[in-house]
């Protein structure tokens, strides 16, 4: 479709729902970019028997939420929605737009709002991550069971030693200041519910610090 | 079962990270078709009626439909061929693929080809596409990549069934070593030594309790099997060709946090299972796979395996999903040794992925070309001594793993 005829020809309205979106919002960092397709450069082997090219392709993509949407708008309001089957009670988060159980078959699941109350189901502690998120090294990184809900979720949990946290540890779900936040699952994060202690230094404990000090240090060297 | 299903011959290119001069696809699909050819002289291009490919991820190989690009290459236009892509069982459910196409009567001779470039962009981007097979909305953004995931299920499963850094170390020991006799694996091929549980335990923090060593490798590589008809069998390869006597794949969550619950596994193995802990479409496919091979008894039917040590912490999930131990015996089990050469049931003594490689989409027709060498008594003309040899193996394993335990294929392939 060439540009004049974009110009001229009149939209179309759909028969179908047709979403008009009225809040947008950019927060695109300086370096982010489609260019297509772009040949960066070349190497070629010394014996001249072994070439190889670069290329360089950046796209932009459109993640969309559909039906999944109040979750990730809720993010952006500092709540956690939940899906629950009318049908059998059964309550998730991460969502489920339909009721996973055969004998309701598809059942479709309604909107609830769920406390910001967790629990560790396991942990690990991670050092090393993918591109990303190296910098943001050591994570501890839980599945926790949301109050309610039939799984686990994953997210991070911070303000707590690594080397501290624990099986089945109650957790409160914080969220980033509203001006940060993106609708994406790294709104919030999980930390230890008000007044929980750790428990004192063990041998697994110690296991842990021996291998996590090292990384701490590893970060320091990141440009 | 309808028809046999057999193995006749297969070879993979070294596998390998970095330039070596080998690195286009269809190049390497050639050279491993050439050296399957030395094996079974008879064994024509011409012979083959379905071509079936195995691959993992286009971000890697910066081509759509790059199967294409092999086929043409190798000739076989006009023959029927498509892609198979089921994450870290792209191999294995290639070759469940080929095997139900052989089976059904409607194909005799089909190729299965599998590959994957992963050093055609860096390591830590490398690990970020593959985290991308977890669910990108949800896990992608939180962990990054498949280690954490895989460590947090771990963790627990360890605490649980009282397994130790120490215990799993020794799989990845098991693994590398036995790769240092085999000069196709990367390990063999790149920092090549033998290592021990110390240098386990103190390479570095990968996510806990999983460290750099405990973890498989990224490779580039290809691989080719032939799987065929009874027939074709008897005629290419009359003295080495081995059966697929029994095979199952199975399936589980995209994440692993919703295992929790699931009413589809409550159904079948009660509530508590398989939690974050367990690899339920593992045991699943194994209970498939057993039954149509008779296998009562893995633990003594089965000679030795080739499996999907991703982590040597999910390899020993593995033994256990598989039904070789159980909780109370698992950690006494790897303690025992009996997964290694000199045990009653040694596990990939090609090198399996921590030792050999994962190149995705090959790594499955890895396992099974290791499998068959085993069965076929080509060992030593494979690997540079006996040492990986399983003396009279008569019966083999070959799993391939998938996401979290996404999905799982296991397959019984016996000497016929
Ligand atoms: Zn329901």
């Amino acid at each position: 479709m060439g540009e004049t005829e974009v110009l001229t020809t009149k939209k179309k309205k759909k028969f179908a729902y047709e979403p008009v979106f009225t809040e947008k919002k950019e927060y695109r960092p300086e370096n982010v970019r489609e260019v297509g397709f772009v040949f960066v450069g070349h190497e070629i082997s010394e014996d001249g028997n072994v070439m190889n090219q670069f290329l360089h392709y950046d796209q932009l993509y459109t993640i969309r939420h559909g039906q999944n949407s109040r979750f990730f708008k809720g993010l952006l309001d500092g709540k956690i929605l939940g899906t629950r089957c009318p049908r059998c009670g059964d309550t998730w988060v991460p969502v489920r737009t339909h009721c996973w159980n055969m004998d309701c078959n598809l059942q479709k699941t309604e909107w609830v709002e769920m406390p910001l109350k967790a629990r560790v189901h396991t942990w690990t502690v991670a050092g090393w991550s993918g591109r990303s998120s190296l910098k943001r090294l050591p994570i501890i990184l839980v599945y926790g069971v949301i109050e309610g809900s039939k799984v686990a979720i994953a997210n991070e949990l911070k303000n707590v030693k690594p080397w501290d946290v624990e099986f089945n540890m109650p957790l409160k779900i914080v969220f980033k200041p509203p001006e940060e936040r993106i609708g994406a699952i790294i709104d919030f994060h999980f930390e230890p519910e008000d007044g929980w202690e750790p428990s004192p230094m063990n041998k697994e404990k110690e296991r842990i610090k021996k291998l996590v000090e090292p990384v701490y240090e590893w970060v320091k060297t990141l440009k | 079962m309808n028809r046999k299903v057999c193995i006749v011959g297969g070879a993979t290119t070294p596998f390998d990270y970095g330039p070596t001069g080998f690195e286009n696809i269809e190049g390497g699909a050639a050279e491993c078709v050439k050296e399957t050819q030395r094996d079974i002289p008879e064994f024509s291009l011409r012979d083959i009626d379905l071509m079936i490919y195995s691959h993992f991820s286009v971000h890697f190989g910066h081509q759509l439909a790059p199967e294409w690009i092999i086929h043409d290459h190798l000739g076989l236009v006009g023959i029927p061929h498509y892609r198979v892509e089921n994450g870290g069982n792209t191999g294995g459910s290639a070759l469940y693929a080929a095997a139900l196409a052989v089976m059904s009567g409607h194909h005799d001779v089909v190729g299965v080809i599998g590959w994957e470039t992963m050093d055609s962009v860096s390591q830590s981007q490398g690990s970020e596409f593959i985290a991308m097979a977890s669910d990108i909305r949800y896990e992608l953004l939180v962990g990054g990549i498949y280690p954490i995931y895989y460590a947090a299920m771990a963790n627990k499963w360890m605490h649980e069934n009282r397994v130790t850094e120490e215990d799993v170390a020794t799989i990845a020991v098991k693994n590398r070593n036995n790769a240092m006799d085999n000069p196709k694996a990367q390990w063999y091929r790149n920092e090549h030594r033998y290592i021990t549980v110390d240098d386990v335990m103190n390479s570095r923090l990968i996510s806990y309790p999983i460290k750099k060593y405990d973890c498989c490798l990224m490779s580039r590589g290809v691989a080719f099997l032939l799987v065929c008809s009874e027939e074709y069998a008897k005629k290419v390869n009359p003295d080495g060709y081995v059966t697929i006597d029994g095979m199952g794949l199975s399936s589980c969550t995209i994440r692993a946090g919703d295992r929790l619950n699931f009413p589809g596994w409550i159904e079948r193995y009660g509530p508590g299972y398989p939690d974050m802990t367990e690899f339920a479409a593992c045991r699943n496919a194994a209970e498939q796979a057993y039954k149509m091979a008779d296998i009562e008894d893995p633990l003594r039917e089965i000679d030795f395996g080739e499996i999907h040590d991703a982590f040597s912490t999910s390899e020993a999930q593995i033994y256990t999903a598989l039904g070789l131990a159980d909780k109370n015996n698992i950690a006494q089990f790897i303690r025992d040794e009996r997964t290694h050469m000199h045990g009653d049931i040694p596990m990939n003594p090609g090198g399996g992925l921590m030792g050999y490689g994962h190149p995705v989409g090959a790594t499955g027709i890895m396992s099974a070309i290791e499998c068959f060498y085993q069965l076929s008594g080509m060992i030593p003309k494979k690997h540079l001594s006996r040492k990986t040899e399983v003396p009279d193996a008569e019966c083999g394993i070959v799993n391939s793993h998938a996401g979290t335990g996404t999905s799982i294929s296991n397959f019984i392939m016996r000497r016929h």
